[in-house]
């Protein structure tokens, strides 16, 4: 490369990138979730990667093929894979088999306290403490997406038609339906538990209000959201799939129905692809089609900060560490980096 | 977007016993040097056992956007997006549909779906056809029919149990329903796998590749729900708003029985070739470079569907012609 090309790469850096240090394991980046003070990443080559400041990643070979899902679990991660394998990790490289579906793909993880749930097919398996044998919900199609609220008591499960809520009352799953026509994807409770929203496999999300099941449509994205994350006290729901993060209310009795969502971190001609709130502030990390990243609060007047520049390939994940020191990006080419947010530290 | 290529996709369909595992086992285990993953049907036969193979449930989704033409296969975008994220590149994936699946969904999902046209492209509809058991079962399935006529590619297999005449007789069945596929007859399915995998038929400038002389089709059937085919020439050029008129509002209001349709279009002031192509009510055109010199500009039109005696093709067809 030639010397004055690479400075103006150079310039071009952001803070970030300048003192965090720049990973390139050459396979997409799939997912990212947070461990106490490591971050670990799942990519498609099957490997589980333990990000920590100020080390090399500690590389586990996980699965054959491709990460699917993954999710935290006490002190260790749960992953799917499309080798069929569901698995306990621990960072120090452990591997525990949960089960194996053989050629049918682990496409949904979730996780609450000691309780451990993984989708496989039309059907979601729950492992509960001190029980080898799962329990199992059926459903009518594949399930593309699962979700505890927060106390651990209800389990949404996504699929073609709309979503599947189970209750657990005296260890018995009862479900309820919530439909919508449409195949739906990702799933998400709201922080105080009233509303469910996916991410469909139209340009939309769609949300109930629990007690009454009335229907919130949320149109007009011109591309597929693949992330959402809930941000602030309000709350909103942030989400990817336009040049903006879209950030809909959820305060009020009526939440987003009948208002405008409010538009921030605008990125040009640039699709958002996901996005991840800042804890315990109102503002949004949003990664864009071409690999950079903004950090916008939710507030239209105020100008959004960039945090990575443009790399080429598509931001796949953001996850920040638990006492919101290190950020981790990863892309779709395997690109990661791992920063420190603020300057002092 | 990413500057990775796209994928291609082969869709394989065929009845039960025709030999589509048999041409499976072989993309799986000959020395090819290339890397394929098949997507197979947990209701399919038996007997292949691979890293690179994925059940699938053929689920049909109908998308929510007021299109009745919109079923998608709803697995397969779900599949195709993870085998995206592999770290190994993929030279191509073969999906399996079962015999008595209908193949549009499965062509429709890669026009519809943002994700999967990004990633992957169709590349062609092969169809592994029972030169025994054909005939009969193009009399008691119409979803035989159905895989005929979306055919790019038809392996006429088993041909070495039927007699030369009887394989003429398939042929010519054939034929009256899909006058573009490619035939190629085969004993345990033994054609060369670049003659099945990345042909490219979906790209528009294999459009051009349309024989220009085809009869204007003058055909005999049984049934009404017959699926068919029609083809129209003219040798004076159309008139660009009164074509898009009448095609526009055809595949709107008969999308639904066009099963595929084709087109080379010579349009009055225009320098360049249009093609287009569609599965049902969904088209791709595009204009397609300049005319060869000294040959004919003709425009050329070809459908395969059922009911299309009713739909006036003829004379919609002759009205875009320019005054």
């Amino acid at each position: 490369m030639n010397a004055d090309l690479e400075k103006l790469q150079e310039s071009n850096k952001t803070e970030l990138e300048r003192r965090g240090s720049i990973f390139n394991i050459g396979a997409p980046a799939t997912e990212a979730v947070t461990i106490r003070d490591q971050i670990a990443v799942g990519f498609g080559d099957g490997t589980v990667r333990f990000f920590q400041s100020g080390s090399d990643p500690k590389t586990v070979k996980a699965h054959k093929g491709v990460v699917l899902s993954m999710t935290n679990y006490e002190d260790h991660v749960l992953t799917g894979g499309d080798d069929g394998r569901f698995l306990k990790i621990s960072s120090d490289g452990n591997i525990e088999e949960i089960f194996n579906f053989g050629s049918k793909w682990v496409d949904c993880v979730a996780s609450h306290k000691d309780t451990k749930v993984c989708s496989s097919g039309k059907t979601v398996y729950i492992w509960t403490k001190n029980k080898d044998k799962p329990q199992t919900l059926e459903h009518q199609s594949t399930v593309a997406g699962l979700a505890f609220d927060n106390k651990g008591k209800r389990l949404a499960v996504s699929r073609y038609g709309g979503v599947t809520v189970w209750k657990l009352n005296n260890n018995k799953w009862t479900a309820s339906n919530f439909t919508w026509k449409g195949s739906h994807g990702t799933v998400t409770f709201s922080p105080d538990t009233k509303y469910i929203v996916t991410a469909m496999q139209e340009n939309q999300i769609h949300g109930w209000r629990i007690n009454d099941k009335a229907d919130l449509a949320m149109r007009g994205y011109p591309s597929k959201i693949k992330s959402f994350t809930w941000v602030g006290d309000t709350p909103y729901l942030v989400t990817s799939g336009s040049s903006d993060a879209v950030c809909w209310p959820f305060d009020g009795k009526e939440g987003p129905m009948g208002r405008k969502p409010i538009v921030v971190a605008n990125c040009g001609k640039e699709l958002a692809t996901f996005v991840k709130a800042l804890n315990g502030e109102k503002a949004v990390f949003t990664g864009f089609t071409d690999g950079s990243v903004l950090l916008a609060e939710i507030d239209e007047s105020k100008k959004p900060i960039m945090i990575r520049s443009s790399t080429g390939s598509e931001v796949s994940t953001i996850a920040i560490s638990s006492d919101n020191s290190q950020i981790l990006i990863g892309d779709m080419k395997g690109s990661i980096l791992l920063s420190s947010l603020w300057a002092d530290n | 977007m990413e500057n990775t290529s796209q994928v291609p996709v082969t869709v394989l369909t065929g009845f039960l016993g025709a030999g589509k595992t048999t041409l499976l086992n072989r993309i799986l285990t000959e020395q090819h040097g290339r890397k394929y993953a098949v997507i197979v049907n947990e209701f399919g036969e038996q007997g292949i056992d691979n890293d690179l193979v994925v059940d699938a449930d053929e689920e049909v989704f109908e998308m929510n956007n007021g299109c009745i033409c919109c079923t998608v296969r709803g697995d397969l975008i779900r599949i195709l997006s993870g085998l995206m994220k592999r770290a190994d590149k993929l030279d191509a994936i073969i999906v399996e549909t079962t015999g008595l699946a209908d193949p549009a969904p499965v062509a429709q999902t890669f026009f519809v779906d943002q994700d999967v046209a990004d990633r992957t492209k169709l590349d062609a509809i092969v169809t592994v056809a029972d030169a025994v058991h054909l005939s009969s079962q193009l009399v008691d399935h119409h979803e035989a029919e159905e895989q005929i006529a979306f055919a790019d590619v038809i392996l006429l297999n088993k041909v070495e149990l039927v007699e030369d005449n009887d394989i003429v007789k398939v042929n010519d069945r054939i034929r009256k329903i899909n006058p573009f596929a490619k035939i190629i007859k085969t004993t345990r399915c033994d054609a060369p796998l670049d003659e099945i995998v990345g042909l490219n038929a979906f790209s528009l400038d294999r459009v051009l590749d349309i024989e220009p002389d085809f009869l204007e089709s003058d055909h005999d059937h049984e049934h009404d729900d017959d699926v068919t085919s029609l083809s129209f020439v003219s040798d004076t050029p159309l008139d660009m708003d009164k074509f898009q008129d009448w095609f526009g509002n055809l595949l709107r209001t008969k999308g639904q029985d066009i099963l595929r349709s084709k087109g080379i279009l010579n349009f009055k002031g225009e320098e360049e070739r249009y093609v287009f192509q569609g599965v049902h009510m969904l088209m791709d055109a595009s204009p397609m470079g300049p005319w060869p010199k000294g040959k004919d500009r003709s425009s050329r039109v070809v459908f395969i569907g059922r009911d299309l005696d009713n739909m006036n093709l003829k004379e919609g067809f002759e009205n875009c012609k320019s005054a």
